[in-house]
């Protein structure tokens, strides 16, 4: 069926895993199935189980910092901005991006409930190694997802989603971006609109 | 809002066959509207920011964003509402029948762009495809060709033109059609054409045949966004940025899984050659 997948791809994973690409060193095919079967089987059981909506969220936003390589991504996201920003805006920001990230994974944790997990084989994109999967939920198409592992801090970590080509790293990245160049370069800029995103989602819940 | 092909691709064959003229103008209307509403690249001082400016290669940024402001207001009031009760009186599996059905209304123009592309085997899946699927799949509501063997592959004249090498060009964000670009801009006109319907006799009942393929088709692409759009919408710092990068993810996408179809298969039925 045509469907046109790249609104899924952020659908799946934007939120949830957005990720950086690290120049580590390369997981192996079985180990990166491995890790990522597990980490699917984690996420299935909390978003699935039967606690409340806050500890979904709690247990969810503490499986992100297990399995995602939360700081590289976010690094990843700022892209070229690296290079001017402050030792003062970085920490601010990374701790706005952990806390966008929380608030997201709770926006989502209704639509992904009877959500199921399943890995289907692996291939090598670059220094990544991908792990297709398909993630079904109630009511929607299944989608092919692809996950890339590295290998962080000496351990398996994941630093992309992609759906239908779509790497949800880069669009954030272009999220981000286009809210600096949008506010003549102003690193502030960004991190007042995270923090406005934030107290949305809040408001909201 | 409408975005990428939800407007690219179901939009433009939504409007009536009587705004064909207007689609053949799109081009030019578009190209005119360049003229207007320029974004200001940042100064060279500021290497990061022009550096991400050329990237986003969006020169009409603010009429782009204009219009996509117009779209989510068409599409906040009008699509979304009639997708959400087409949803509401439908199952998952009447809406990817569904989705089928229109499906197999593009793989004849598919056939063409992917001859017109030098994409022969690309063209012969689709042409069995849409054999296969107006037949043994009842006018295209199953799709048996892909259990077959013949997988789908996506395609569209703005494909066709960048397999012969022409660049993607600025972004454009069109009133009513989306995401598109200075190449794919000229997809519209010709998916006007390239449909079963137009060498068909006109008549009432093709008329009205058409106007009701065209009105399902819109509903149900649309009923299948709900949520995705939705999420971005509500997550995103700048939801028309974030659209921008997956429409031009997904057309790099397109492109890739284009040349990867288009090798020698053997389709599932037959005895599979050694070595496969």
């Amino acid at each position: 069926m045509n469907i046109h997948r790249f609104v899924l791809a952020a659908a799946v994973g934007l939120p949830v895993f957005v990720v950086a690409p690290c120049a580590f060193a390369q997981v192996p095919a079985d180990a990166a199935k491995t890790f990522i079967a597990q980490a699917g089987q984690q996420l299935v059981g909390v978003v699935n189980s039967d606690a409340s909506a806050s500890q979904k969220a709690n247990q969810l936003t503490q499986l992100v910092d297990q399995d995602v390589a939360v700081d590289q991504v976010a690094d990843y996201v700022l892209g070229r901005y690296q290079n001017v920003v402050t030792p003062a805006q970085h920490s601010q920001y990374l701790a706005l991006f952990h806390q966008l990230l929380a608030y997201n994974i709770t926006y989502q944790i209704r639509a992904y409930q009877g959500v199921t997990f399943a890995v289907n084989g692996s291939s090598v994109m670059g220094n990544d190694t991908v792990v297709d999967t398909t993630v079904a939920r109630p009511g929607q198409a299944p989608a092919d997802v692809g996950w890339a592992v590295d290998e962080v801090d000496g351990g398996p970590k994941i630093v992309d989603v992609i759906v239908a080509g779509t790497s949800l790293r880069i669009t954030e990245r272009n999220d981000y971006a286009s809210v600096v160049t949008s506010n003549g370069g102003q690193i502030s800029a960004l991190l007042s609109a995270m923090q406005n995103q934030i107290n949305r989602i809040a408001a909201s819940q | 809002m409408l975005n990428s092909k939800l407007a690219r691709n179901y939009v433009a064959k939504a409007v009536p066959k009587s705004w064909r003229m207007a689609a053949w103008a799109a081009p030019a209307l578009v190209f005119s509207g360049l003229l207007a509403g320029c974004a200001t690249p940042p100064p060279a001082s500021d290497s990061a920011g022009l550096q991400a400016f050329q990237e986003q290669n969006d020169p009409i940024e603010p009429t782009n964003r204009f219009f996509y402001a117009v779209n989510d207001k068409i599409d906040h009031y009008a699509f979304k509402p009639l997708a959400q009760g087409y949803v509401d009186i439908t199952t998952v599996g009447i809406r990817n029948h569904v989705g089928d059905f229109v499906t197999n209304f593009d793989e004849p123009g598919r056939v063409v762009y992917f001859m017109f592309g030098g994409k022969s085997r690309d063209a012969g899946t689709a042409l069995v495809r849409f054999l296969v699927n107006s037949t043994a799949g009842i006018g295209g509501i199953f799709d048996p060709a892909t259990a077959l063997g013949y997988p789908e592959t996506d395609t569209d004249f703005g494909l066709t033109l960048a397999e012969w090498g022409i660049p993607a060009g600025p972004y454009l964000y069109l009133p009513v059609f989306g995401p598109s670009g200075a190449r794919d801009v000229f997809s519209l006109p010709a998916e006007f054409f390239l449909t079963p319907l137009e060498p068909a006799p006109t008549s009432l009942g093709v008329r009205v045949f058409g106007y009701s393929e065209t009105a399902l088709h819109l509903v149900n692409t649309r009923a299948q966004f709900i949520q995705p759009i939705d999420q971005i919408e509500a997550t995103a710092l700048d939801p028309y940025a974030t659209f921008r990068s997956l429409y031009r993810q997904e057309r790099a996408s397109q492109l890739q899984t284009i040349d990867q179809h288009n090798v020698l298969t053997t389709p599932d039925w037959f005895p599979q050659p050694a070595g496969n």
